[in-house]
């Protein structure tokens, strides 16, 4: 089994939905976003088009974070899943310099959303689970999933551009838009395998 | 994130207030802490998903800059940057000061009370509006938007779909035309991209490759403010060139047939007064209703010794010198392109097609134009919207399987009670005259004096979360209310509180309050939905829910009964569900009221606790009433003759430039303060920025991130900073919505974005040749700090 997501970019209308509900799911700090959408331009006026590409930690099959880390803190899971031990890890960063999308944060400050206030009583639940000096990711909602959930920015997604399931059950909806749609992974040329595709927009 | 320890751990279903959508949410509250909302399954509104701005409501919640007591201004002295020097009064103090005001006014003139409102909060609204207001006998009551001249599309919305919106048919649309609108994100969201991803084209007519024009298959750049003329060349080639019209459509659902005098007006049957359409077969005219043979929709007829033609022969005439090549000179955009356009529009449209739905064949017209607020939001904005609505009218796509469809235009009531019910009806000359529905029915309704216009110099203002002062009623012209007592009902100590209001109401949020249920359905086909909007939490600190405040206001003026009156007007509560004049009920047992008088004794406010939302399945002629009713569109084809550029968009010396500004879909109203929202639209590249073309910049040394000013013909100017995009037209500084707080009580949205409604002109000299529209763009210069 491989867990894995696929993205429907004709579906996807860059509302920033995914990167919301992830910060509704897990109550991360401020500045990290687990779950981000960027915008590239490409061409010139009037021959314009405009992509928006969500992100999230790709979860690669080689995935380079996974070598790099010295005390094993970051960890690939029997279903794909690469997860952090917050207790093994030792904040060196290391995996932040090696993911090649830009999806690993450091938790440096333990500030909160409204500037120089105290945590208010959600933060205050919320950053409990989120300790400093550590390095953090999406997890594809591995809380979620082991229970049989698919991940919150799945469920959430408005335009329903998010799908996931078993990469290597051909019968899955994963595997079936995959090979209908033409779907492409990002930087498939450094040949760490995410296990994110998207379908062309 | 874990429970607390064997404490409360709850899911409250409610309704989302982050947008004027109302979609179903499940609030999850761990120990008396919002931890979570999500959207409700159950509903069809949202479907279990939400946006970012409903996902991101615990912030509202918390924010510890929300207003949390009465206020009192300290300072004497008002306006723009004024220190209102807040001191904190009691509830008890506050009110009584309210009253006090209010009781004066009311024994002076009571029309020189003003309210206005958010459609952000129609809730809220619709109390202060439909109930309090009528009560307490003033008419001068409104709606504050962002953007101006909503007004527009409800007019046509009533006038050709029986409705107040409009939206393309999600199910069965094919070509999607979109003039400056957004039918992307919001409660359509999900069914559009099925749409997408089953084939259906889009284009995007708009000066700015907004997120909307961003998911159109192609997208065309057009001189803001001069949609109109691109519609009415489309309409020229469909009508006069190319011929691709529906006359069947014309004939039965239009007054395309009725014959006009050379003096304009209908000739009508000497007997009966009734309009005269031309009987082909017969080689006579006779009435619109008789039965006969074909009836003709071209050509010119001797009628009673006058030569007339029919309304749709004058339409064809109307947009005859709209060639494209004078298009093209007026929009930019290539005449070749627009003659694209139009044989794509009219061939989409499948004229004569049928599809078979549950079991019945209806028309099928999978072609849609809709007029958004980049389209309408200027001086020309009438005949603007009527020749973009026009477009579906020639090819048969006015509600019908396929085309453009009014919202909620018709309700058959549930299947157990048959209520609430409205159907589109006709008037003596057959044309559609719709039913009020009853939000905003009319019997029993003050009298109209001739006074239901802005009075210049109300005595007391309460601003109920509209923030006046950023809304498009323009800064300066608002500023002028100085005089007037000023009360600000509202989140935030905002813009509009800090400059005029002398006292300030913390008012609930829509995770702290009880608001009665209201009847919506998403696009197309599905389900009814009626929601009950449930407190998450109780109101925090001192904060109330201002239509609670209202019943108590009207019980201290003494008008309690008027107000019992009024809400079994407006909520339509029948015996035994109505309230007595004498009963004082707290504001639970009235929305309980409601409830139980919307939906039966068995469905009371307990029932939409516990249960939320309650659904029946939408009726076929619910969803497509044209080919089920008998009323016609009135096609008014004498408001094109007055088409004209908008004011902006005229050149002027020094003035190069034309701004224009877009929503952002992740905002709405005051979500700049929401910290996980700026979060958004600080790592976004274009919402805070001031976008140009890079040609643009180039020649006046603007560089990508470059501090800049851009000053209206006027002298208004704002600051931003420039961001580069190929995706705005060269003559266009494109700005997106909800920017530019500059209020204390706001410190997150505070300098955030550009605040775009402050190079706008307002005075009673600025709305433009055709009634109800102002312009909402500006001719600008731009030039570095």
């Amino acid at each position: 089994m491989r867990q894995g997501m696929v993205i429907d970019l004709k579906r996807c209308i860059g509302c920033f939905a995914c990167q919301i509900a992830c910060k509704a799911e897990h109550g991360t700090r401020p500045g990290t976003v687990w779950a981000r959408v960027i915008k590239r331009e490409y061409g010139t006026f009037p021959e314009v088009r405009r992509v928006s590409l969500p992100l999230l930690c790709m979860h690669c099959r080689k995935a380079p974070c996974v070598e790099v880390c010295p005390t094993g803190a970051t960890h690939k899971r029997a279903d794909g899943i690469v997860t952090i031990d917050a207790d093994k890890c030792v904040g060196c960063r290391y995996c932040v310099m090696v993911c090649p999308f830009g999806s690993r944060h450091y938790q440096d400050a333990d500030h909160t959303y409204f500037r120089g206030r105290e945590p208010d009583p959600y933060e205050a639940r919320a950053y409990a689970q989120h300790p400093t000096g550590v390095v953090e990711k999406c997890d594809f909602c591995v809380e979620r999933v082991d229970r049989g959930l698919d991940p919150a920015c799945v469920v959430n997604c408005p335009t329903r551009a998010r799908t996931f399931g078993d990469l290597h059950d051909r019968e899955s909806e994963v595997s079936r838009l995959i090979d209908e749609r033409g779907a492409f992974r990002l930087h498939e040329e450094l040949e760490t395998c995410p296990s994110v595709f998207y379908l062309p927009p | 994130m874990a429970s607390g320890s064997g404490g409360e751990d709850v899911w409250i279903p409610s309704v989302c207030g982050m947008c004027p959508d109302q979609c179903g949410i499940l609030v999850h509250r761990v120990d008396g802490v919002v931890t979570k909302i999500e959207g409700n399954p159950r509903s069809p509104l949202g479907r279990g998903r939400l946006c970012a701005r409903g996902l991101a409501g615990i912030q509202l919640l918390y924010d510890p800059h929300r207003l949390n007591q009465p206020l009192r201004r300290g300072n004497p002295e008002k306006g723009i940057g004024v220190d209102p020097r807040w001191q904190p009064i009691s509830w008890d103090e506050a009110l009584e000061a309210i009253v006090e005001r209010l009781k004066q006014v009311r024994a002076e003139d009571p029309h020189r009370l003003l309210l206005c409102g958010t459609p952000a909060s129609p809730a809220p609204l619709a109390f202060a509006l439909g109930v309090f207001m009528p009560a307490f006998d003033s008419p001068n009551g409104f709606v504050c938007d962002e953007r101006p001249n909503a007004g527009v599309e409800h007019m046509l919305a009533r006038s050709l779909h029986g409705s107040i919106s409009m939206y393309p048919d999600p199910d069965f649309c094919e070509y999607l035309l979109l003039f400056g609108a957004d039918c992307t994100s919001g409660a359509t969201a999900e069914k559009m991209a099925d749409a997408r991803v089953r084939g259906m084209r889009g284009v995007a007519v708009e000066p700015f490759l907004s997120p909307a024009a961003e998911k159109a298959d192609e997208w065309l750049p057009i001189r803001p403010g001069s949609e109109g003329a691109l519609a009415c060349a489309l309409l020229n080639l469909l009508l006069n060139e190319y011929r691709l019209f529906d006359a069947e459509y014309v004939r039965r659902h239009t007054d395309g047939p009725y014959l006009v005098r050379p003096d304009g007006a209908h000739a009508r049957d000497t007997a009966s007064g009734k309009p005269l359409v031309w009987d082909a077969a017969a080689g006579h005219a006779r009435p619109f209703d008789e039965d006969g043979g074909d009836v003709a929709i071209e050509g010119t007829y001797v009628v009673d010794g006058e030569e007339c033609r029919s309304v749709f022969e004058l339409l064809r005439e109307a947009v005859r010198r709209w060639t494209p090549e004078a298009a093209a000179e007026a929009t930019t955009i290539h005449a070749q392109t627009i003659r694209g356009v139009a044989r794509e529009f009219g061939e989409a449209a499948r004229i004569g097609s049928t599809v078979t739905i549950e079991g019945r064949e209806l028309p099928l017209r999978p072609a849609a134009a809709v007029c958004g607020p980049g389209a309408y939001g200027h001086d020309n904005g009438r005949p603007t919207a009527l020749a973009i609505a026009l477009l579906n009218e020639v090819v048969g796509a006015g509600d019908v399987p396929g085309g453009l469809l009014g919202s909620g235009a018709v309700s058959l009531g549930r299947p157990q009670t048959g209520l609430p019910r409205w159907v589109p009806c006709a008037d003596s000359d057959g044309l559609l005259q719709s039913e009020p529905t009853p939000e905003n029915r009319t019997d029993d309704w003050p009298a109209f004096d001739g006074r239901f216009a802005f009075d210049p110099r109300p005595k007391v203002l309460i601003d109920c979360g509209s923030n006046l002062l950023m809304g498009a009623a323009g800064p300066e012209r608002v500023a002028t209310l100085k005089e007037c007592f000023v009360i600000s009902v509202s989140l935030y100590s905002d813009e509009t509180a800090e400059a005029l209001a002398d006292i300030v109401l913390p008012d609930a949020s829509y995770l702290e309050r009880l608001d009665p249920p209201q009847q919506s359905s998403p696009a197309g086909r599905g389900d009814w939905a009626c929601q009950v909007r449930q407190p998450a939490v109780p109101p925090l600190r001192q904060r109330r829910h201002f239509s609670e405040v209202l019943l108590e206001i009207g019980q201290r003026l003494g008008i309690a009964d008027a107000v019992n009156a009024r809400t079994n007007i407006f909520y339509g509560l029948r015996l035994p569900h109505t309230l007595d004049p004498e009963q004082r009920c707290s504001w639970e047992e009235m929305v309980d009221r409601i409830c139980q008088g919307g939906f039966g004794p068995e469905h009371g406010l307990a029932w939409f606790r516990e249960n939320g939302v309650l659904t029946w399945p939408k009726r076929l002629e619910e969803v497509y009433w044209k080919p089920f009713d008998a009323a016609r569109v009135p096609l008014r084809y004498e408001w094109l003759a007055g088409w004209q550029p908008c004011r902006a968009g005229r050149p002027q010396i020094g003035f190069d430039l034309q701004a224009v500004s877009y929503p952002v879909p992740w905002h709405a109203s005051q979500t700049c303060e929401n910290p996980w929202l700026d979060e958004v639209s600080q790592s976004e590249p274009y919402s805070y920025f001031i976008c140009l073309n890079p040609r643009t910049a180039a020649a006046k040394g603007i560089a990508d991130g470059d501090p800049i000013w851009v000053e209206s013909t006027a002298g208004r100017r704002v600051r931003g900073r420039a961001r580069l995009t190929e995706g705005v037209h060269p003559e266009v500084v494109a700005i997106g919505g909800n920017g530019g707080h500059w209020a204390r009580g706001m410190p997150v949205a505070r300098g955030q974005g550009a605040f775009f409604n402050a190079l706008l002109t307002f005075d009673l000299e600025q709305p433009g040749p055709t009634p109800l529209a102002i312009d909402g763009d500006a001719r600008v210069r731009v030039y570095k700090e």
